[in-house]
C-alpha cells in the first residue's frame, strides 16, 4: 500500500478535525479549569437563613448597639449597626465591625487552666474542669479569708463601667479588701478635677451637640473607640445641614487625625497644652472677657481669698495675671507666638457657646490634676457650668443599689495587716487613683504584700505605660488568676485561668459613656451559644461568693447574673426616669438639661424586654446644680487639696502648668517621645484583629518593624534617611524601629503609635514591631496620685554606631 | 454600546463620598472585609499583596507642619461607565470581568479568571487585588464566612462589587412581592457602617436619590476624570487642595 504525502496530510487533517469536533478538547480544558481553580479546600460556607439578633457592643466604652448576622441562628458571620440606635444610627466602628474575629479567635482560652510548670511557661498550663477550678480558688479564697488575709486580695479590671464592675466592688467590699483597681484612663483625671472644683465625684461632661466653637485640648476625637459613638453622633450633628456647624480648633504637638480634620491646628510644645489655657485665660482676664456674673457668683478663688487660719490667698486672677502666664512667657513655653495666643483667645472669648474640651477620646491621662483644673477654669470663665451649659457632670444612671456588705470578723478593719489604700501617709487628699501607687506599693513589698491578684478584662502586663511595673509587682504576688478570654501577655503569666465568655455569648450592659452629658443604659443578651467551656465571670463571682462565707454570700443573693442584671434595671423602672430610645431619632445628642424627658414604659418588664430587644434608654443630662465643696461654690481655688493651711505655696491651691522633671539629661537624650493611639491599631485588653492590621498603613509598620515619625528637619539633623532602621532610647528602655519622615511631626519629637509589639496571642498579632509602653514613664500626680503619661526624653542613634 | 443602554435601564449604581465627614476610621473597609470573605494573613503591612476592596488613601496638602493637612481617600472600585467597557473590562481576555449594562456594576466571574492580571494593569484606580496564595482561615474562623458571597481561590483576581449580592436578594424579593425589581434599591456594606454617614450610595439617574443629589453638588468630583474613565463614584470636598489633588495619580 503506497502511503504518500497527500494521504498523510489528509489523513492528519481528518484527525484534527475529529478531535476538534469531539467534545474531549473541550472537556479535558473545563477539567483543567476545574483541577487548577477550584480548589476542593476553598471553604464554602454552609448556607442557611440569615437572622439579626440585637445586642450591645462592649469591645469599647462607646456603648454602640449593635446587630449578629447568624446564619441558621447559631453561627455568627458579621457584626453591624443598629439603626433605631439614636447614638450610632446605624454606623459602627471597624473594632466593632471586626468584632467576631474575637469570638472565633484561635488565641482564646477553651478551658479553664492552671499552671502546673514555672510561671509564664505556655507549656505548662493544663486544662482543668471548671470544678477543680472553681473549688482550688474558692478553697484558697476562703483560707485566706479565715487567717484574716482578706485584704492581701487585689483585684485589676477593666475601666468601662457596666453592672460587672459593680459587682466585682460588692465581691470585695464583702470579701475585705479594698484593692480593687480599674485600669487607669484619661477618665480618672476628669474625675478628679470634677471632684475638686464641684465636690461631686463624677466625670465632666461636655456637650458637643450643643456646642459651635470647640478648643480641643489634645483630645483625640477621631482617633476612634472610647467615646467614638459620642463623637460620631457630634459630627453628623454638626454636619447635618451639609456644612459643618461647628469651628474645631486642635491644640497638641502632632498633626493628628483630629488635629488634620480639625478647622485649625494649633501646634504647642508636647506637653503644655495647659500652659497654652493658661495664657489663654490671662488674655480673657486680662480683657475682661469673661462671665462676669457668672464669676462673681458661683466661683470661688478667682479673687485672692482666706483660708480657714486666716491666711490670705491667691486668687485665680491674681496669679494668672502675673507674669508666667502673659503671652510672651506662654510662648517661649509652648513655641506658639504671642500674637497666635491672644488672637486664639480672643476667638474664644468672643464666640457664643465655646467649649473648651480635654482628656475625651481615645487617651491615656496625659495631664496632671493642675492641667485638668486650668482647662476646668477656661469653662468657668466662659459660664459653661451654668444649668444648661455646656459642661456637666457624668450624670448617674437609676440602676438598684447593690445590697449594704455585711460586716463579719473577716473584714474587720483592725484585723490582720493594714491594706494598701492606708499604708501610705503621703499628703494627696484623694488616693482613689492610685493604680501606680499600688504598682509601686506592691513592687517594694515593704509595706504591704499581695497573696492573690486577679485580673478581669484587662491586659496590664502589656498595656499600661511604664508597663515593667506590672511585671515587677507580679513578681511579688504568688498568685496570679486570670478570667481573659484570650490568651494575652497578663493570661500567658496567669496560675489559674477561668475563662469569661466573649462579647456575644454572655449577659451585657453599658452603664453610661463617657464625657456624654446624657444619661444611657445599654444591655445585651447571649445572641449564641457559648462556643467553648467558658464560665460568664459573674457568674463565677456569684458561685465563689456563695462558698466563700455567709457574709459574702448575703452580700451577692442573686442565683445568676441574668438575674443580678433583672434586679439592676428594676431600679431604673422604680425611678420612673427616662426613656427607652425605640426610633434613631431620639435627638439624643442635643439633649441639655431644660429638656425632659418621660418615661414610654410602664412596667419593669417591659423595660427588660426593649432594653434586651436591643434598644437603649436615655435620660436628659441633670444640671450642675448645687456645687458641694465648702463654698458651695465652683472652686478655682480648690480648698480640699490641702488641709487648712497646709499648704506653703498659694499656687498649689489653684489651676496652674506645672511641667514635671524628666528623667535623663538633655545631652544624653536631646529628644523628646511622645506616645500616640493611632485609629488602626487597639491599645487595651483586645488586640487588634485581623481585619484592622490591613488598616494599618505601612508608614507604621512594615513586616516586622515599626516606624516612628520624625520631623524632617529632626531627621536631616541626625543624618537619618526614610526608612532607615536606627535605635530608640529612653531611661526606660529601647527598641529597634525605623524612620518615617513626616510633616506630622514636630521637630524634636519622636511619635511612636501604641497597640503594637504583643508577643502573645498568636501569629496574626504578634512579632509587629514594639510596644511603646515599654519605652515610657508614669509620673505620679502629687494630687490623685494618678499616674500620668508625660513626653519623655529620648535618644535615637543608627544602628551602625550604636550597640544594641 | 452600552451609552444607549443606559437610558433605557434607569438605573447607574453610584457611591458619594464626603471627605470632609470622613474621619478616615476605615469601618468601611472592615465592613467590607466582613460581609465579602475578604481573606488575611498574619502579616498585611505589603500593601501590594494585602487584599482590599476599600483602601483608605492618605492625601495631604504638600504643607510644611504645622501648615501640613491631611485627608482620607476611601477607595471603593469606581465602576467606571466609560463607553462600551471600563478599562478593566476591556483588557479582560477570557470575559471574566463585565460590566452589567443593566445598573452598571463592574462584576467578577472568578472561576472564569485566569489570573493574567491584564485588568490589574489596566485600572488606574488600583481598585483590583490578586489572589497570591489559597486563602486560608485560621481554626475555627471559617465560622465567620457569609453564605452569600463565594470565596476565591489562588490565582484570581477580586475587586469591590458594589455589594452586588445584596441587589440579588432584594431584586429577588421584589420577583417575590411582585413589586418591579428594576426598582429594588439597597445599599452598601460600606455605606451602611460609616459611622459619620460619609458614604451616600444609590442610583445616580434616579433624580429622587440622594446619591444623585449629592452627585451634581458643586463640590462633587471624581477622580481621574481627565482619563474618560466615567467613574461612578463620587467625591465631595469643600476644600480646594483635596479637590485639586483629583486629577493627578492619587490613587
Amino acid at each position: 500500500m503506497n502511503f504518500g504525502r497527500r494521504a498523510f496530510i489528509q489523513a492528519a487533517g481528518g484527525a484534527i478535525g475529529g478531535i476538534l469536533v469531539s467534545p474531549l478538547p473541550w472537556q479535558l480544558a473545563a477539567d483543567s479549569a476545574k483541577w487548577s481553580q477550584n480548589w476542593s479546600w476553598r471553604p464554602s460556607p454552609e448556607r442557611g437563613e440569615i437572622t439579626r439578633a440585637a445586642g450591645v457592643c462592649t469591645m469599647c466604652e462607646g456603648g454602640c448597639a449593635v446587630q449578629v448576622r447568624l446564619v441558621n441562628g447559631n453561627r455568627a458571620i458579621s457584626i453591624e449597626g443598629n439603626p433605631a440606635n439614636p447614638l450610632s444610627e446605624g454606623g459602627i466602628c471597624p473594632l466593632g465591625a471586626s468584632g467576631l474575629q474575637f469570638l472565633y479567635a484561635p488565641y482564646r482560652i477553651a478551658q479553664p487552666m492552671k499552671q502546673t510548670g514555672r510561671r509564664g511557661d505556655i507549656s505548662g498550663l493544663k486544662p482543668i474542669s471548671w470544678e477543680e477550678a472553681l473549688g482550688e480558688l474558692g478553697k484558697k479564697l476562703g483560707r485566706m479569708r479565715a487567717e484574716g488575709k482578706s485584704r492581701e486580695l487585689a483585684g485589676i479590671i477593666s475601666n468601662s463601667a457596666s453592672s460587672m464592675s459593680d459587682l466585682w466592688l460588692q465581691f470585695f467590699t464583702s470579701y475585705g479588701s479594698s484593692n480593687l483597681f480599674r485600669m487607669p484612663s484619661a477618665a480618672d483625671g476628669l474625675r478628679l478635677a470634677a471632684q475638686l472644683t464641684t465636690g461631686k465625684a463624677s466625670p465632666f461632661a461636655f456637650g458637643l451637640g450643643n456646642a459651635e466653637y470647640i478648643l480641643s485640648f489634645g483630645s483625640n476625637l477621631f482617633e476612634g473607640r472610647g467615646v467614638a459613638s459620642l463623637v460620631f453622633a457630634a459630627l453628623r450633628q454638626w454636619t447635618r445641614e451639609g456644612k459643618r456647624s461647628v469651628k474645631l480648633v486642635q491644640v497638641e504637638s502632632r498633626c493628628s487625625m483630629t488635629a488634620a480634620r480639625a478647622d485649625r491646628f494649633v501646634a504647642v510644645e508636647p506637653g503644655t497644652e495647659a500652659a497654652l489655657a493658661m495664657g489663654i485665660a490671662h488674655v480673657m482676664v486680662r480683657r475682661g472677657c469673661y462671665d462676669v456674673d457668672f464669676v462673681k457668683d458661683k466661683v470661688f478663688g478667682f479673687e485672692d481669698w482666706s483660708d480657714n487660719t486666716g491666711k490670705k490667698r491667691r486668687g485665680f486672677k491674681n496669679l494668672v495675671s502675673s507674669a508666667p502666664y502673659t503671652p510672651e512667657e506662654v510662648a517661649k513655653v509652648t513655641g506658639l507666638e504671642a500674637a497666635k495666643i491672644e488672637e486664639l483667645a480672643e476667638e474664644f472669648a468672643s464666640r457664643q457657646k465655646a467649649l473648651a474640651i480635654w482628656a475625651i477620646g481615645q487617651a491615656d491621662n496625659v495631664n496632671g490634676a493642675y492641667h485638668h483644673l486650668a482647662f476646668a477654669a477656661l469653662n468657668a470663665l466662659k459660664g459653661n457650668l451654668k444649668p444648661n451649659g455646656l459642661v456637666s457632670l457624668a450624670p448617674a444612671v437609676p440602676l438598684a443599689g447593690l445590697p449594704p456588705v455585711q460586716k463579719d470578723p473577716g473584714a474587720d478593719e483592725s484585723a490582720g495587716p493594714p491594706g494598701l489604700d492606708v499604708v501610705r501617709s503621703g499628703s494627696a487628699p484623694y488616693r482613689r487613683y492610685g493604680f501606680y501607687e499600688f504598682l509601686d506599693d506592691v513592687r517594694e513589698g515593704s509595706k504591704c504584700s499581695v497573696e492573690m491578684l486577679l485580673v478581669h478584662e484587662a491586659n496590664p502586663l502589656y498595656s499600661i505605660p511604664e508597663n515593667k511595673l506590672f511585671e515587677q509587682a507580679l513578681e511579688k504576688v504568688p498568685t496570679l488568676v486570670s478570667f481573659s478570654s484570650y490568651m494575652d501577655e497578663t493570661a500567658a503569666k496567669a496560675d489559674l485561668i477561668l475563662p469569661d465568655h466573649t462579647a456575644f455569648e454572655r449577659y451585657v450592659d453599658v452603664v453610661g459613656i463617657p464625657c456624654a452629658p446624657f444619661s444611657y443604659y445599654a444591655l445585651g443578651a447571649p445572641v449564641m451559644k457559648p462556643l467553648l467551656d467558658t464560665r460568664h465571670t459573674g457568674e463565677v463571682l456569684l458561685r465563689l461568693a456563695g462558698s466563700i462565707g455567709a457574709p459574702v454570700r448575703a452580700s451577692m443573693p442573686w442565683k445568676s447574673y441574668e438575674e443580678y442584671l433583672r434586679f439592676r434595671v428594676q431600679g431604673i423602672a422604680q425611678s420612673r426616669k427616662g426613656a427607652i430610645a425605640d426610633k434613631p431619632d431620639v435627638p439624643i445628642i442635643k439633649l441639655s438639661s431644660a429638656q425632659s424627658v418621660q418615661p414610654n414604659y410602664s412596667s419593669g418588664e417591659e423595660l427588660w424586654k426593649k432594653l434586651k430587644s436591643g434598644c437603649c434608654w436615655y435620660d436628659a443630662p441633670s444640671p450642675v446644680a448645687g456645687f458641694e465643696t465648702a463654698s458651695g461654690k465652683f472652686e478655682l481655688a480648690c480648698r480640699s487639696i490641702g488641709a487648712e493651711g497646709a499648704l506653703g505655696d498659694d499656687k498649689l491651691y489653684l489651676p496652674h502648668f506645672a511641667p514635671a522633671e524628666l528623667s535623663g539629661s538633655e545631652s544624653e537624650y536631646p529628644l523628646l517621645l511622645v506616645a500616640y493611639k493611632p485609629s488602626y491599631t487597639t491599645v487595651g485588653y483586645l488586640p487588634t484583629p485581623s481585619f484592622m492590621n490591613k488598616l494599618i498603613p505601612d508608614k507604621v509598620l512594615q513586616g516586622g518593624d515599626i516606624l516612628i515619625e520624625l520631623h524632617p528637619q529632626t531627621a536631616a539633623e541626625l543624618k537619618f534617611a526614610h526608612g532607615q532602621r536606627v535605635f530608640l532610647k529612653t531611661t526606660q528602655g529601647g527598641a529597634a524601629v525605623r524612620v518615617n519622615i513626616s510633616e506630622a511631626a514636630r521637630p524634636g519629637v519622636v511619635y511612636m503609635p501604641q497597640g503594637l509589639g504583643h508577643w502573645a496571642y498568636d501569629l496574626y498579632v504578634r512579632g509587629k514591631g514594639a510596644n511603646a509602653n515599654s519605652l515610657m514613664e508614669v509620673h505620679l500626680d502629687p494630687v490623685g496620685l494618678m499616674g500620668t503619661l508625660l513626653p519623655c526624653r529620648a535618644q535615637l542613634r543608627s544602628e551602625e554606631r550604636g550597640n544594641l | 454600546m452600552s451609552e444607549g443602554r443606559h437610558a433605557q435601564g434607569g438605573v447607574r449604581f453610584g457611591m458619594v463620598i464626603d471627605l470632609d465627614k470622613c474621619t478616615g476610621c476605615g469601618a468601611c473597609s472592615v465592613a467590607c472585609q466582613a460581609e465579602n470573605n475578604i481573606s488575611f494573613r498574619p502579616d498585611e503591612s505589603n500593601k501590594l499583596r494585602s487584599i482590599t476592596w476599600m483602601s483608605i488613601f492618605e492625601l495631604n496638602n504638600g504643607g510644611h507642619y504645622p501648615d501640613y493637612k491631611y485627608a482620607f481617600l476611601p477607595r471603593p472600585c469606581m465602576h467606571c461607565d466609560s463607553p462600551g467597557h471600563a478599562p478593566c473590562t476591556f483588557v479582560c481576555p477570557v470575559n471574566a470581568t463585565t460590566r452589567d449594562e443593566n445598573n452598571g456594576i463592574v462584576t467578577m466571574v472568578y472561576p472564569r479568571c485566569i489570573g493574567c492580571r491584564y485588568c490589574i494593569v489596566a485600572c488606574p484606580y488600583h481598585a483590583r487585588s490578586f489572589n497570591w496564595w489559597d486563602p486560608k482561615w485560621p481554626e475555627p474562623m471559617e465560622s465567620m464566612l457569609s453564605p452569600e458571597v463565594s470565596t476565591r481561590m489562588r490565582g484570581v483576581v477580586e475587586k469591590c462589587t458594589f455589594c452586588h449580592h445584596r441587589l440579588l436578594a432584594v431584586r429577588s424579593k421584589a420577583y417575590k412581592d411582585g413589586t418591579d425589581p428594576d426598582k429594588a434599591t439597597y445599599t452598601t456594606a460600606c455605606a451602611d457602617a460609616c459611622p459619620a454617614k460619609a458614604i451616600v450610595f444609590g442610583n445616580l439617574l434616579d433624580p429622587q436619590s440622594e446619591a444623585a443629589r449629592l452627585s451634581k453638588d458643586p463640590n462633587a468630583f471624581q477622580i481621574l476624570k481627565k482619563l474618560n474613565t466615567k467613574p461612578k463614584v463620587y467625591y465631595i470636598s469643600a476644600h480646594d487642595w483635596i479637590r485639586k489633588l483629583s486629577d493627578n495619580a492619587v490613587a
